[in-house]
This record gives structure tokens, sequence and C-alpha cells, in this order.
């Protein structure tokens, strides 16, 4: 077959469906990946208006452009669409885009959970740009601090659209990050281990896991302050057992780690780019790893930072103080690395590498202002004035904006397949530079005289009416510069010429393509030796084009392989779904619930949820077969099994990843238990948990049977023999679980009278969803069987079963356990 | 995985033991507990440098353990990254729990 012949064929299977309609029933990546750099980068633009409304408000004193009601609105969008509607789902664009293409694979490991996150992101930021039109968006700054946030303060719809909101964002977040993880732990091309993936494949490595653990955290708080101010239980309400610290801690427990999930993949995108400009290969490539990996952790240790003026005591300050110093420590090592890698080459200054450079200067200042903030007497001084909002926008527009800016252009005739020809971007560069540091030096400056973060206006004997009007001229300075920014992309992709393939001489996978990329990014797949692939082999494209890398051969289906994780060894062979509304219509229904909720329709919320569980059972239900599929020919001699006869399938890592997720709500959730009994005033409550022996019995022992009994449907199966007795005895355990949980939220002393009784409602809840879905997995697993979905060769869902029976037992004897004994202890 | 895991587990154990010995203070501070049995230390004390120790001594095995050919993976490159997260984490958990020996522990 002629190279030609081979790309139309694998056109057709790949292609989304023709024209605008097709983008409603995409699954492709790179269109995807597209989407959500687009969408993500109108929130920018909306971020940044409002940005200029808030410089337009502080460039004088005495200021009547917008009235404080209005400007605490302005404020808290701005805030909010930067963190949740622009940085991170750029990166998630950004990774869904290039990782395939880095990776020397053809899509992401689940291609309808990819287009089920991007219509979550955007049903969800359309719900907050709703609320911004029409005058109702949330006010309360963009970490919603109770109790200014409760009910009492914020009796009107705007917190609620913040809560409800960034909760159904969120969700895309998880998606995606469960998204990125598999794939790239799983989904790579034969011979790439982990010593050879692309840098940027690390990042978005460590970035996905910190995502999986650090926004349940915020999630938790989140429906727990949503419900407080829908239902009255006071969780945050000091004088009901509650504590308005406790959202502190949840909070910061994502808001930290947040800024490293902001910086990470910005890093990744230095570490790509850099050596390209220098003409070189990056230095300490290990090293660097070791480093994002150690950040990663670290930056966990730092919530407390941010509540250094709570009264915490001295030796809880002195241990979030010290973590904040040491995280210095691998950032400086990665930049140092950075800098090495100059030295090491021959920098050439294209507009990638200005970016680059406005990058190092700006957030290395940020980064020592945040060693200055991480002192705590120098904090108690600066804190909550405009020094740390200064501060900030140095480490997340000098961390973030400006690599992204030139990753942009490093990868702009990749993703249009066109040339630069307009070179508006080095004045534009220039404006932006300028621009910001004009803004944010000037608002450090007024920040050390006093001026507090988010006020309206301000007296002229305060005296800081110039600072405050230079920093707005550079605000519209920086805001010139990124609409240049804007004109020159949408240029770019209307009139320039043609890009040549490799346009910057670069090594790595993702130009060893047509550009802008087919939908199946290569024809076959290639054999990785080394970091730089295309850098040792020049021919490779062509040969790749031709056919000769793995699974060359068209045949109707969507085909990639996944390997082994470390040696990177062909492991099992995939067939992915095609085309559908399935992930937009779950998206739209999902929208429903959140929906129902923040207008109060409860009676909505039961179909909404009837909803998501039929649409989630038909998304597994079409990738059953009914007959064994035999081993895979790959080429070269190498054949596989498919994903559907293996233990540990994409769906099993699948879960297991959200598992990680969801364990980390979990112990957030017994985190936030402990810290209300341990700290909150108002304890001990009023009425104990009235606990019984046996139904504590009844629900661990359903909990050991169920586990127990999948166990033995599992291997009943492995042996050819009905599993079905089995699956019945696990369903007859989960539904003993679920009984027992629907016990304790029933038999909980009133929860709107104090917190304690309120997080154990929280706690059967919670036990009781999660033995819902046990229920309905094995009831799937019942039908999938009975109908002829399974046998001894076609078994990988009995482990993806196991794996959220397993988890449930856990919780569930945990939740039994903290209700029943806390009940006895009291 | 297991590489993976290989990486990741030093500084997880750091991650962990941070949070208990924060944990821990919290309820030192939080249920008012004293005494001052064994001399001039007091309870808090002995039980958050207790902790502060244990915390440094699993760190110290876990490093030995990274080094050590019975654990040791095929993988170069992941031998040399978990041994430098190793590394960061004793170094971490030396640090960051340092105040437990030379801080006021409820002031």
């Amino acid at each position: 077959m002629k190279a030609l012949e081979r790309h139309r064929e694998f056109s057709r299977i790949w292609a989304s469906a023709p024209g605008f309609k097709g983008l409603f029933s995409t699954v492709n990546h790179t269109d995807l990946g597209r989407m959500f750099l687009v969408t993500a980068f109108f929130f920018f633009i909306v971020g940044g208006i409002l940005a200029m409304l808030i410089r337009a408000q502080l460039a004088t004193p005495h200021s009547a452009f917008a009235e404080p009601d209005l400007y605490n609105q302005i404020f808290t969008m701005h805030g909010t669409i930067m963190m949740f509607l622009f940085a991170i789902p750029t990166f998630e664009g950004l990774a869904v885009y290039l990782l395939p293409k880095l990776l020397g694979t053809r899509d992401l490991a689940f291609p309808r959970l990819t287009a089920y996150g991007y219509w979550c992101y955007v049903f969800g930021g359309g719900m907050l740009l709703f609320s911004m039109l029409f005058g109702i968006a949330p006010d309360s700054g963009w970490f919603m601090y109770p109790p200014l946030t409760g009910a009492i303060s914020s009796p009107g719809i705007n917190t609620d659209f913040w809560l409800i909101g960034i909760t159904f964002v969120e969700i895309s977040a998880i998606a995606a990050a469960v998204e990125i993880t598999v794939s790239i732990l799983k989904f790579r091309a034969p011979g790439m281990s982990l010593a050879r993936m692309p840098i940027f494949a690390w990042y978005a490595l460590v970035t996905a896991l910190m995502i999986l653990t650090g926004f349940p955290p915020l999630i938790l708080g989140s429906i727990l302050l949503e419900v407080e101010r829908a239902f009255g239980l006071p969780f945050f309400q000091a004088e009901f057992g509650g504590d308005s610290l406790l959202w502190q801690h949840l909070f910061w427990l994502f808001g930290h780690p947040e800024v490293y999930i902001i910086f990470l993949p910005a890093a990744g995108v230095i570490s790509t780019v850099l050596p390209v400009m220098c003409r070189t290969t990056l230095l300490g490539y290990g090293w660097i790893v070791a480093a994002a990996v150690a950040l990663a952790f670290l930056s966990f240790g730092l919530w407390v930072h941010h509540m250094f003026t709570t009264g915490i005591p001295h030796m809880g300050l002195a241990f979030f103080s010290a973590a904040s110093t040491l995280v210095a420590v691998p950032t400086g090592v990665q930049i140092f690395a950075w800098i090495g890698t100059m030295w090491k080459g021959r920098p050439d200054l294209r507009l990638p590498m200005l970016h680059i450079l406005g990058f190092f200067v700006t957030f290395v200042i940020g980064g020592l202002t945040g060693v200055m903030v991480a002192v705590v007497p120098f904090d108690w001084q600066a804190h909550d004035t405009a020094f740390v909002t200064a501060h900030l926008h140095y480490v997340l527009f000098g961390g973030f904006v400006f690599p992204i800016l030139a990753g942009l252009y490093y990868w702009l005739p990749h993703f249009t397949g066109r040339q630069r020809f307009f070179y508006l971007g080095e004045a534009a560069f220039a404006l932006i530079f300028t621009g910001f540091h004009v803004t944010f030096l000037a608002m450090h400056w007024v920040g050390l005289l006093g001026q507090r973060r988010r006020i309206s206006t301000y007296m002229p004997e305060d005296g800081w009416t110039t600072i405050n009007l230079i920093s707005s001229i550079g605000g519209f300075i920086l805001a010139i510069g990124i609409a240049m920014v804007l004109i020159e992309v949408i240029l770019h992709m209307l009139t320039s010429r043609r890009s040549p393939r490799n346009p910057w001489s670069a090594g790595t996978l993702e130009w060893a393509m047509i550009i802008p990329p087919a939908p199946y990014n290569f024809a076959s797949l290639p054999h990785v030796t080394s970091r730089e692939p295309f850098t040792d082999d020049p021919e490779l494209a062509v040969r790749l084009a031709s056919g000769e890398g793995y699974l060359g051969r068209p045949n109707d289906l969507r085909e990639t392989l996944t390997v082994e994780i470390t040696s990177g060894k062909p492991d099992y062979h995939v067939i992915y779904p095609t085309n559908t509304h399935l992930p937009i219509i779950m998206a739209a229904v999902t929208g429903t619930f959140f929906l129902s909720l923040l207008l109060k329709a409860y009676w909505c919320i039961p179909i909404a949820v009837i909803g998501v569980a039929a649409l989630a059972w038909r998304w597994v239900w079409v990738l059953g077969r009914k007959q064994d599929l035999p081993v895979q020919d790959i080429g070269h001699g190498i054949e596989l099994p498919n994903a559907s006869t293996v233990e540990h399938s994409p769906g099993w890592w699948g879960s297991l990843f959200l598992l990680v997720a969801n364990a980390t709500f979990f112990g957030s959730l017994l985190f936030g238990f402990a810290f209300l009994w341990t700290v909150a005033p108002g304890w001990p409550p009023p009425a104990w948990f009235d606990a019984s022996a046996v139904e504590l019995a009844l629900g661990t022992t359903g909990a050991m049977v169920g586990a127990a009994a999948i166990r033995r449907a599992r291997r009943a199966n492995a042996l050819r023999q009905p599993p079905l007795a089995w699956l019945g005895l696990c369903f007859a355990g989960t539904l003993t679980v679920a009984i027992a949980a629907a016990a304790i939220t029933l038999r909980v002393p009133a929860p709107v009278e104090h917190a304690y009784a309120a997080t154990l409602l929280v706690l059967g809840s919670y036990a009781l969803f999660h033995a819902s879905l046990g229920m309905l997995m094995v009831a799937f697993l019942v039908s999938r069987t009975a109908l002829g979905f399974t046998s001894a060769a076609r078994k990988t869902e009995f482990p993806v079963v196991q794996l959220w029976i397993d988890y449930l037992g856990v919780i569930a004897i945990l939740v039994f356990l903290v209700v029943h004994l806390t009940g006895w202890l009291s | 995985m297991t590489d993976i895991l290989r990486i990741v587990i030093a500084p997880l154990v750091w991650l962990a033991a941070f949070t208990t010995v924060y944990a821990l203070h919290g309820l030192v501070c939080g249920h008012a507990i004293g005494g001052m049995p064994f001399g001039t230390i007091s309870v808090p004390r002995l039980l958050l440098v207790s902790a502060y120790a244990l915390a440094i001594c699993a760190q110290i095995i876990l490093l030995i353990s990274l080094y050590a050919r019975r654990f040791a993976t095929q993988s170069e490159f992941v031998r040399f990254v978990s041994r430098a997260t190793g590394w960061t984490a004793l170094v971490a958990t030396v640090w960051t729990l340092l105040p437990t020996v030379t801080m006021s522990h409820c002031l």
C-alpha cells in the first residue's frame, strides 16, 4: 500500500464527522485539544478584560467606575476565571493535543472521557459566564472564605454559582488527570521506556497526579459549603461546632499545590522548547525529573503558609515556613538546569526564546518574593496587601503565561500547518514584558506602603495615587501586547504560507508527522530508541508514513497498543470507540444535576442521577463483544493480546487512578471530622450517635462478603464455571452495606444542630453512594455475563468491578468504625 | 508500576510523616496534653521529638533500601531518580520537622 493510500484509509477511519456538527461528536484528541485551547484562551481574554476593569477602577482615588458590589464580582471572577477556566484547561488542552504525538501513539487512553471533560468544562464555565452577564456572579474573592460566603453573609445565589460551577468544572480536571496519567504510563510507542519519555510527558504525569490528589479537598469543601448554604448543616459555623478555618485548610490543601499544578506544565514547555531554541539537548534530564517529583510532594506541605495570620501556634507556623523555604530548592535545580542548557548550546533569539527569557526574569523575581512571604514575620506584615497580589502574579504570569506564549509560538506551525509571516509577536513581547513589570513592580511597592488587596477605592491622602496610576498604565500596555498576540494568531491562521514539516529542527516525535496533523497522528507507530528519535533518524517521518512501524495496516478499526510501564515493551492491543454524541449528552445531563442544585429544583436531581447512571451503563456497554478476539499481529513479528483479555485493561488503570482521587476525597473528609473534633469550639455536641453493634457487624460483614464474593466470581469465570451465583452474593453483600449506611443517615442526631451530626450524615451518605455504585456495577456484570459478553478469555471487566468493590469495602468499614466507635466513646 | 512507586515512595513517606506530626501537634495543643514526667522534657515535646526521630529513621531505612541490591531496579534511570527523591525526602524530613526540637509547641 502506498503512503498516500494509507493516509486516505487511516483518515477515513479516524476522522471526526465533517463540518460544524462534527465538533459535538468528535472524540479525537487533536480536535479536542484545539477546542480546549481555544476555549481556554477565550476565557483568558474575558479574565484579562476583567483585569483591565480592576485597573481602571484603581487608577485614581475615589473612583466611581464600578460600585463596590460590582467591583467585588469583577475581582472574584478575574481570579476564578484565570485559575479555573484558563490555567488548568490550558494545561489540559496542551496535554490532550500534544501527548499522543509526543509519545508516538494515536490517541489518549479514553477518547470519550476527553470529550466528556471538555463539555463539562464548557457547560460549567458557561454557568459562571452567565452569572456574570446577569450581575449575579460570585463576589467573595476567588478563595471564598466563610463566614463571608455563608448563607447569612451572602444570601444570594452568587456564591452558589461559584461552588456548583467550579465543582462541575473540576470534573473536567479530574477526567483529564485520569486520562493523562493512564495515557503516559501505558499508551506510548514501543521502546519508549521511562528513561526515554519526552520531558513534557514527565511534567504532565506529575501534574496529573497532583490534580488527582490536590483537587478533591476543594471538591469536598465546595460540597460541604454548598450543603451548609442549602440545608443548614453547620460545617463552618463556630456556634454549632463547625469552624470556618476548616474551609481554609481544605481550600489551601488544594490551593497551594494548584500553583505548582499551573507551573509544572509550563516548566515542561520550557524544558521542551529551550533545548531546541539553544540547538542542544536538555541538561540534567534525570535531575529535572527528580526535581519535578520533589516539587510536587513538597507543594503539599505548604498549605498553611496561606494561614500564617490565623493564630496557629508557633511550631505549626515553623513547619510550614520551613517547607516553604525548602520548595525553592527543587525549583532552583530546574532553573540551573535550564541555565546550563543555554550555556551548553547556542541560544537563538527567536520569538519562543524571548518569552522564555521573559519567564526567567519574571519567575525568579516571583520566587524570591515567595521566599520573603514564607518568612512568618514578613508575612504578618504583607498579608492581604497588594504585595501578595503582585507576588502571585509574578509567579503565575511569569511561571505560566510567558512559557505558554513560548509554547504557543513554538507549536503554532504544528496547530495550523503554517509559518509565521506578520512578525507582530516581537513587538507584542516587548509590550507584554514591559507592561507586566510596570504593573506589578508598582503593585509590590504600593503593597509595602499598606494598600490592602481587593479594596475598591482609596483616599488621595493614602499616598498611593501615582503608583496606582503607573500600575494601571502598565496594565493597559500589557493588554495591548496580549491583543497583538491574538491579532497575529488570527492573521496567521487565515493567511500565512505553509510551514515545512519540522520548522525548528526539533527531535521529538510530534514533528515526525504531516502538519497540521492527520487525525490518526502516525500511519504506523515508531519504535523508540532515544529521547529524540527524530534527530537520530531524520527519515523517520517518511518511514512511518510508509507503514514501516507497528500497526501500519488499516483495517477499519481505530487501533493502538500499550506498553509495559518501565521498559516500554509492547503489552496489549487496544481498539478505540468511534465518534459519538454520548460525551456531550452525558455532560449535559451532569450539568442538569448541578443546575438543579443551583436552582434548588430538587425534584429534578433524582432524574438527573438516573440519567447519568443510564448513560454510564450505555458508555461501557457499547464496548463489549460476544466473541473472543484472537491475538493481534502488530507487525515486525509481534503478536499482542487484546485489551479485553488482560487483567489490567485501560479501564482498570483508569479506575485505579480515579480511586486515588476518591481516596483523597475520603481522607479529606476524615481529616475534616478530626479537625472539627479537635480544634473547633462548641464541642461536645448536644447529642451523640446511638451506636449499634448489630449495624456495625452487619455493615462490616456485608463489605467483607462482597469483596470475597467478587473474587470467587472472578475465579469461577477464569475456570469456565458460571459466576452468577457469586455475583449474586456480591450484590447481596453490597446491598447489606447500603442498608447499614442508610441506617446511619437515618439515625444521626439532628444534623442542622451540630457539625458532629452533619459530618456523620456526610460519612454515611458517602458510604451509601459507593454501595449504590457497587450494586450498579455488579448488576452490570451480571447482565454482561448473562448475555454472553464475558468469557474465560474476555475477563477484563471482573478486575475492574473488583477494584471498586474492594474500595467500597475499605471505606465502608472505616465509616462504620468511625461512626459507631465515636458513638460508644462518647 | 513498581518503578513509579520506587520514585515516589520516599517523598510520600515524608508527606505522611509531615502530616502526622502536624496532626499530633494539633492534638497535643487542642486537648491541652501536658505534664513533665521526664525531668525537663514535657510529654508533648517527647511525643513530637519521638515522631520526628521515627520519621528520620524511616527515611534512612528507605534510602538504604533504595541503594540495596535486593530491591534494585533494572532501570538505571529509575535508580538515579528514586535515590535523588530519597535524599530529598530525608533532607525534607530533617528540615521541615526540625521545629519539634527548636520551637515552643503551643504558644
